[in-house]
């Protein structure tokens, strides 16, 4: 994967080095409207779960 | 480390990432950028948890523990950034993160304690000092990830100390860190201690590490619940099936066993409802556990975890990029008994991708008939259905424009497997048992107009040529008739998932089936369809399942304008025969609507 290659922004911020102590400084930031986000699509799609019965 | 706001940037996903991912496939490096972006999303929630604290009862016990997990979880981060990355990665976490924040959004608390133990977990792990009162839940602390400690049933709360090498717990239990850990098998047991069951399996060079959950409360989240307490006996076996089932897939499925292998940390064997059924299960909520009930054999494992991986993967992808949008629209699809919405349809058509391409390369490793039989009914019934399925889900206009994209691609892989040569026999069967379930499917949730129907009825009765006109509308409404899988369904399923035990009872002749379920399954068709028929007109009740019967019966017989009707339009014929009662030839009429 080549670093000039297209690339899709994703719905989620990359925290994965943020240190846990300063997240609360992002409250008005993408952070918070990825998680209103979030929310969002828990409350259209409610919790999905795949669930499959080989038997059928 | 990242320490500035303005510099926080999204999760990108490659476009040869998507592509891969699309195909069903994706090697071990996409499936790191997935569960990278996992990572990111478990913090995110555990962060709006966080901020939900800050409003709680600072005299409340949860509360107090939250604050030290998430006080304790900072300094894991600070000093082993690998330790509090393990943590948040883990399915645990997430599945509790997840349920946090569904409570928050209904105005009711978060386990907020839960998180103490998580961080405590960590911390042990990676020898961080703490000093933590943590919860004490069946007379046990769980340590989410690696196991659980004893300490009594007195108190509901304990204090947990640890020095780095020593882990206390209240006033008696000390134990060593190098013994908290997970299981993996045969060795001394520690006193106070049950490590998590651990997997380590091993097959040409390439090895996989898995915990087996049963005793985590946000890992117990699927339709069945998860099998706890398992014996040691019941561990040793599911070891050996795991192992075996590892064999098949990096022996023959190389494609998928890697990827599982970095994607997939945790099986949470779950407790079936009858003998027969096997269920698996996936939640986006728990990012690498997969839930499945006892599989009859290391092959069906394999295909499991092969189905299961493809919905881990669709549910990674779905966080970080849109795919569908939801619609009050549900449709059918042909692996579920209920109506499913576009999101849904598109899991299974993903899953099925996966199924399809294990089958194609199973038929090739099999060496018994019965087997080889089983692996390309298989392959020819979920290729036919998520050829099919493709076209319900772009009907339904719900998917994003990157989801359109997501589909062509996933179909151009379906396409490639369309030439691909089944023998006769399997195709037949499974072009019976897809029927089957289609009209069964059919008969149970698709609505007619009754007026239309009344109409119908009544010009037939008058003895009138059918009208030239449009067949009444249907329309997907669910369980608008009842109609359960029949024994007969059964049978036909058992005829190729399970051949010796289908010879057996047809052997005994001791099954439940009406005379032309019997004869249909003799393979007698011409007099099923007789038996059917006159079942059908003699019967005072609708018989539901008889016309689906019936349909199976013509549709052994040579290709007919009769046999297009019953599959075509059979709600519509069992609702306008349904109308006109009893001492009417279903045929009769069937050649009416033809």
């Amino acid at each position: 994967m080549s670093s000039q290659e297209k690339k899709i922004v994703a719905a989620v911020p990359d925290l994965r080095d943020f240190p846990l102590d300063r997240l609360a400084e992002l409250g008005g930031t993408p952070l918070a409207h990825s998680i209103a986000l979030y929310r969002e699509r828990l409350k259209e799609n409610g919790v999905p779960l795949s669930s499959f019965n080989a038997r059928i | 480390m990242n320490n500035g706001v303005a510099e926080l940037k999204s999760h990108r996903l490659p476009e040869t990432a998507f592509t891969a991912l699309a195909a069903g496939r994706g090697d071990p490096a996409v499936i790191r950028l997935l569960q990278g972006a996992q990572q990111s999303k478990h913090t995110m929630l555990l962060h709006a948890i966080a901020e939900a604290v800050g409003d709680g009862d600072p005299a409340d016990q949860g509360v107090v523990a939250f604050r030290a997990g998430y006080e304790l979880l900072t300094r894991i981060q600070a000093a082993d950034p690998g330790g509090s990355a393990w943590l948040l990665g883990l399915p645990h976490l997430g599945g509790w993160a997840h349920d946090g924040l569904i409570r928050l959004d209904q105005d009711t608390s978060p386990d907020f304690a839960y998180l103490a133990c998580a961080a405590a977990a960590a911390a042990v792990r990676a020898g961080v000092p703490f000093e933590l009162d943590v919860p004490v839940r069946g007379g046990h602390v769980l340590l989410p990830g690696l196991g659980r400690l004893a300490a009594g049933d007195e108190a509901a709360w304990v204090q947990l100390r640890y020095d780095g090498k020593h882990l206390a717990v209240g006033d008696s239990v000390v134990a060593s860190r190098v013994t908290l850990g997970p299981d993996h098998g045969p060795g001394r047991p520690v006193p106070h201690w049950r490590g998590t069951p651990a997997v380590r399996v091993l097959a040409d060079g390439l090895a996989w590490d898995i915990l087996l959950v049963t005793d985590d409360p946000y890992l117990d989240r699927y339709t069945l619940p998860m099998s706890a307490g398992l014996t040691d006996h019941e561990l040793r076996r599911w070891r050996q099936l795991m192992q075996a089932a590892w064999e098949v897939l990096v022996r023959h499925h190389r494609w998928a066993a890697e990827p599982i292998a970095t994607g997939v940390s945790v099986i949470v064997p779950l407790t079936p409802q009858s003998e027969t059924d096997l269920i698996s299960a996936t939640s986006p909520a728990a990012f690498g556990a997969v839930a499945t009930s006892w599989p009859p054999d290391p092959v069906t494992m394999a295909e499991t975890l092969v189905h299961e991986f493809q919905h881990v993967k669709l549910c990674g992808l779905l966080d970080m990029v849109p795919l569908a949008e939801s619609g009050p629209e549900k449709v059918y699809a042909p692996w579920r008994q209920d109506p499913r919405p576009a999101g849904g349809l598109l899991q299974g058509i993903y899953a099925h991708l996966g199924i399809v391409r294990f089958w194609q390369s199973q038929r090739q490793a099999e060496t018994d008939p019965d087997n080889i039989l089983r692996a390309h009914v298989q392959f020819a019934r979920w290729r036919a259905a998520t050829e099919d399925a493709i076209d319900t889900l772009l009907r339904t206009g719900c998917l994003t424009p990157d989801g359109v994209r997501f589909i062509g691609l996933l179909r151009d892989q379906e396409r490639a497997l369309a030439d691909e040569p089944v023998p006769s026999p399997a195709r037949e069967i499974a072009t019976e048992v897809a029927l089957d379930h289609r009209l069964t499917w059919q008969i149970r949730h698709m609505a007619t107009d009754a007026a239309a129907v009344a109409t119908l009825a009544d010009a037939y009765r008058r003895g009138e040529p059918f009208p030239q006109r449009d067949r009444p509308e249907a329309w997907v409404e669910e369980d608008v008739r009842k109609l359960g899988s029949s024994v007969r369904s059964r049978l036909l399923t058992m005829s190729y998932l399970e051949p010796p035990r289908y010879r057996e009872l047809c052997a005994e002749g001791v099954l439940p089936l009406s005379e032309p379920d019997r004869l249909l399954l003799g393979r007698d068709a011409e007099a099923a369809v007789r038996a059917y028929r006159d079942l059908i007109a003699g019967s005072a009740d609708p018989q539901p399942d008889a016309w689906v019967g019936l349909a199976l019966a013509l549709h052994r017989l040579p290709a007919s304008v009769l046999r297009d009707v019953f599959a075509a339009h059979l709600p519509v014929l069992f609702d306008v025969h349904s109308r006109l009662g009893a001492g009417h030839d279903p045929l009769d009429l069937a050649g009416w609507f033809g």
